[in-house]
């Protein structure tokens, strides 16, 4: 349902961002979601006259991710926002916040990540 | 020369919200600014995902009351696409009327905060004695003067009667006489000049590398508007996106006010063209599943909307990208060079959301 959609590797990044910034697309932003298992997807937006493009990243929870805040400096905000709200190591960023952008220190970590609650009887039973 | 750090905010007579700045200065010169939001960030996204689907609509409202409608106008959308829904047609000219008194009311505050600014109280007043019109018609038509609730999934949650429509109508022709008056004084009067002509330049190609949206775009010579893609009843509709070459704060100014009359002329319009019929189809069938990407022009630019569904009644993600998010990266380039007396004019003229911003 989501137009030009196509799924890369970590590794494949920047070299498609730097070509859809040749090819005239602005970036318009990124967005980051838990899979609900060990995977993190960020799915990279960009626009030129209206057609979007979407790069999809799949990467499992701890793997780095490298920035694109060199490339289009107007991603410092957002990298910042999924660096702090879902943990993820991205690295690079040309203004990093170092994960106080939007949290303070008695914040929870990584507030948007699925959390999974066990229930633990009691005496160890 | 040594540097000077002025924190610049969070509390500010400018800010109605908190952004703060650390500025760099060399004597009254800036030489960079660090941007630090996060004082009232409320976590809206992740609240959606414990809602119901057709509960979200009123939490997305709530992300900004000046651009209420919009927000649940892209959301819905989003979900109608995932759902297969088919909206009445009048549903999308109701979605438009109401859209555009929106925009209408969000530019005419801005254009009071301005004059606020520079210290024009009586032009302040004037402009913000029509955005009362526009308010009582928010009232009149929906019972709440900001955070309306007229969208619902499968199109509005109430409709105009033949009356009401007459009453928008002159109303707006109120509205736009009064315009006139003040219009040169925006545009034309030598202090007020003075105080926008050639500050905070973004150029066309800063704007393009810094993917600035909406009237900042706009005001730097970039034709981008997304109501041009025709979305909800937009493609009915004859008009052309407001331009200015020079983006200065009085290009910004320039563009805002003409959208005015822009957003004027798109009612009456869609009154003259609103079709009869139902204006909301009932929501059947299974909760929605898979992926959507909604886009819609609010009063400051384009909002992004993602929505991840799963089948059930709660969605997986939802996520969305204000226009001031993506305007603080221009606003950042526009402040060195600058001089201090001019960073709250500079703030204001990006049309700050911090609400939007932080959600």
């Amino acid at each position: 349902m989501i137009e030009n959609l196509e799924g890369i590797a970590i590794d494949q990044l920047l070299a498609e961002t730097q070509k859809c910034k040749y090819e005239g697309y602005r970036f318009i932003t990124a967005t980051c979601a838990d899979n609900g298992d060990e995977t993190i997807d960020i799915i990279y937006h960009f626009d030129k006259d209206y057609v979007m493009k979407n790069y999809r990243v799949t990467f499992n929870k701890g793997e780095a991710v490298p920035s694109i805040s060199k490339i289009f400096l107007c991603a410092v905000l957002v990298e910042n926002e999924i660096k702090e709200l879902f943990g993820v190591n991205v690295t690079d960023i040309a203004i990093d916040y170092g994960g106080h952008m939007l949290l303070s220190e008695e914040e929870l970590d990584s507030p948007m990540l699925r959390r999974q609650i066990t229930v633990e009887k009691r005496g160890g039973k | 020369m040594s540097s000077t750090i002025i924190p610049f905010g969070p509390q500010h007579p400018v800010l109605p919200e908190p952004l703060h700045i650390r500025l760099v200065m060399e004597d009254e010169k800036i030489v960079e600014a660090i941007p630090a939001i996060g004082y009232v960030h409320r976590g809206l996204e992740k609240l959606t995902e414990t809602k119901d689907f057709t509960q979200n609509v009123y939490i997305v409202e709530r992300v900004c009351g000046i651009c209420s409608v919009m927000h649940a106008m892209a959301y819905c959308q989003g979900i109608e696409e995932l759902m297969n829904i088919v909206v009445p047609d009048r549903a999308k000219f109701l979605r438009v009327i109401w859209a555009e008194l929106h925009r209408i009311h969000s530019h005419l505050l801005w254009l009071g905060l301005l004059a606020d600014a520079f210290g024009f109280e009586s032009l302040f007043m004037q402009v913000w004695r029509d955005r009362e019109k526009v308010m009582d018609i928010m009232e009149e038509t929906a019972g709440a003067r900001v955070v309306i609730s007229a969208n619902a999934i499968g199109g509005t949650r109430r409709d105009l009667s033949k009356e009401q429509m007459v009453k928008i109508n002159l109303t707006i022709d109120e509205i736009k006489h009064d315009l006139e008056q003040v219009e040169s004084v925006f545009l034309n009067n030598y202090t007020v000049k003075h105080r926008l002509v050639g500050r905070g330049i973004l150029t066309k190609a800063d704007a393009i590398e810094l993917c600035a949206v909406g009237p900042m775009a706009r005001a730097s010579g970039i034709s981008m508007d997304l109501r041009t893609t025709g979305y909800s009843a937009y493609g009915q509709l004859d008009f052309e996106p407001v331009l200015h070459n020079d983006g200065d704060n009085y290009a910004r100014t320039y563009v805002r006010l003409k959208e005015i009359y822009q957003s004027i002329d798109l009612i009456k319009q869609a009154i003259s063209k609103i079709p009869e019929g139902e204006h909301l189809v009932p929501v059947k069938g299974m909760p929605p599943k898979g992926e959507v990407i909604s886009r819609v022009e609010q009063p400051r630019g384009e909002v992004l909307y993602y929505l991840r569904a799963n089948g059930t009644k709660n969605l997986e993600r939802l996520r969305l990208r204000t226009p001031t998010f993506a305007n603080i990266p221009s606003l950042m380039k526009m402040l060195p060079g600058s001089q201090l007396s001019d960073v709250p004019l500079l703030i204001l003229t990006i049309d700050p959301c911090i609400s939007c911003t932080e959600r």
